[in-house]
């Protein structure tokens, strides 16, 4: 059986609407995952009672698969509140509670990398805590983590593909749909693959020339 | 309140785990003085110090401010923007201009209007010899070029007093002075400072009050004239026989 490039190229148009879709659930979902990681991990080097309930949103989230976290949210939770919840809204939130818990980590490894010595400077010149968070530790700490939440975007671009299990139609579920109507494997999950890698080859110098834009006074 | 000093300490402790490193201080400073605190490493001089405005919390005793009492979670923060601190490592915020390390605090605490405080940024930072940096940041500068806008940066809070701890240890030997000029100026202007240091020129010229503080205690009290010339207590003599 010889490689048939024109499938290839055939299948492109459709594969290429399903790649998008998983270059929006991915940032959308990483979106919400660092405003949900930023509470986390600063919530995780606080003193009160937040700092357990976020170590064990993050302990739980990084210890069970995401797999099975979509189908809680998917098949499970919608049997609790007696209503279905759209495929796409399943996925972004997964994706997001999930990313979330990774970026969590970050942020607060990210936080605590910034020398205590700023701490002390802010809270001498009479800032507030969070004067000095907002102000001085995160835009520093952002800086730090560009290159780990970089990965994390591409760790989630490929995880991302799990959701075809809920039948959202993003780029491994087009390929799927593509294989079921050709039976030519093959070339499709080439085609697949080989479009995964140009995403994420593309954001991983994407972010490298953030990295160095952002870089020079830090 | 005239006579009230700006910060009087009484029967200060304070111990890491089982480590004492302050056990019972009390001092005053006063309004215009500037008092040099001197003493071998690991006394207990820059622990002082950091218990002046709670970055250290102290273990027992209390701090006073124009005669209150600082309690951390009512006044302390209210009280830091009247007491200036000037750190060894400078702790410039790295990601800030010059001008924008200097109008934060006024900006942010006092909610000095952003025209009036980069004026007087501008204005402190001629003070201090460095008016071309405005723009520049912390890393494209030298150490004694950091420390300087540092001074700057806690003088335009327009602090009651000034602590320096070890303003110059962190420095490059030729750096030193243009530092060190910087705090006579403040000093002859009569700001309130407490300096922590081991430039014993700078204590003796500058210093209204010197005190040696060996094993977390005030052992020796006294005008620098005094103290340098003529040590009353054996650890002083001693200490100062070892770096003079």
């Amino acid at each position: 059986m010889e490689f048939r490039w024109s499938l290839v190229w055939d299948s492109l148009p459709t594969l290429l609407t399903g790649a998008k879709l998983t270059l929006q659930l991915t940032s959308v979902s990483v979106f919400f995952g660092i405003i949900i990681g930023t509470f986390a991990g600063i919530a995780r080097l606080s003193k009160g009672p937040f700092r357990y309930l976020a170590a064990a949103y993050i302990d739980v989230i990084r210890g069970t698969p995401l797999l099975v976290q979509t189908f809680i949210v998917f098949y499970g939770i919608p049997g609790l509140i007696q209503r279905p919840i759209p495929a796409y809204a399943a996925a972004v939130l997964t994706l997001s509670i999930n990313s979330g818990a990774y970026v969590g980590e970050i942020v607060r490894a990210g936080i605590q990398s910034i020398d205590p010595g700023q701490t002390e400077a802010a809270s001498s010149l009479g800032l507030s805590a969070f004067q000095t968070m907002r102000h001085i530790i995160l835009p520093q700490a952002f800086r730090r983590i560009i290159p780990p939440l970089g990965n994390e975007f591409i760790a989630l671009l490929k995880d991302s593909s799990l959701v075809s299990i809920i039948a959202l139609e993003e780029l491994v579920r087009k390929g799927q749909i593509i294989i079921g109507r050709t039976f030519r494997p093959f070339e499709v999950w080439l085609a697949v693959a080989f479009i995964f890698f140009i995403m994420t080859f593309a954001i991983s110098r994407l972010i490298a020339v953030i990295e160095r834009r952002m870089m020079p006074h830090a | 309140m005239p006579n009230t000093p700006i910060l009087s300490v009484q029967n200060l402790f304070k111990s890491f785990g089982d480590l004492t490193v302050l056990q019972g201080v009390s001092l005053e400073i006063n309004q215009g003085e500037v008092v040099v605190i001197i003493g071998p490493s690991g006394s207990g001089k820059s622990t002082l110090l950091r218990c002046l405005n709670y970055l250290e919390e102290p273990s027992g005793g209390t701090v006073y401010f124009q005669g209150n009492p600082i309690r951390p979670r009512q006044n302390l923060r209210r009280i830091r923007q009247e007491i200036g601190m000037v750190f060894q490592n400078f702790n410039l915020f790295p990601h800030l201009s010059v001008l924008k390390n200097i109008t934060l605090a006024p900006c942010l605490v006092r909610k000095t209007a952003p025209e009036a405080s980069r004026e007087q940024a501008l204005e402190l930072l001629g003070k201090v010899g460095l008016e071309e940096k405005a723009s520049s940041y912390p890393t494209e500068l030298s150490g004694g070029q950091q420390q300087r806008v540092a001074i700057a940066r806690a003088l335009a809070m327009n602090p009651q007093v000034l602590l320096f701890d070890e303003p110059t240890s962190a420095l490059d030997p030729e750096m030193i002075s243009e530092v060190l000029d910087v705090m006579k100026a403040l000093a002859l202007e009569g700001q309130t400072m407490v300096v922590v240091t081991h430039e014993m020129v700078f204590a003796r010229e500058v210093g209204q009050r010197v005190l040696f503080i060996d094993e977390g205690v005030i052992v020796e009290e006294n005008s620098p004239g005094q103290l340098f010339q003529n040590p009353k207590k054996a650890r002083t003599k001693k200490f100062l026989s070892k770096i003079l």
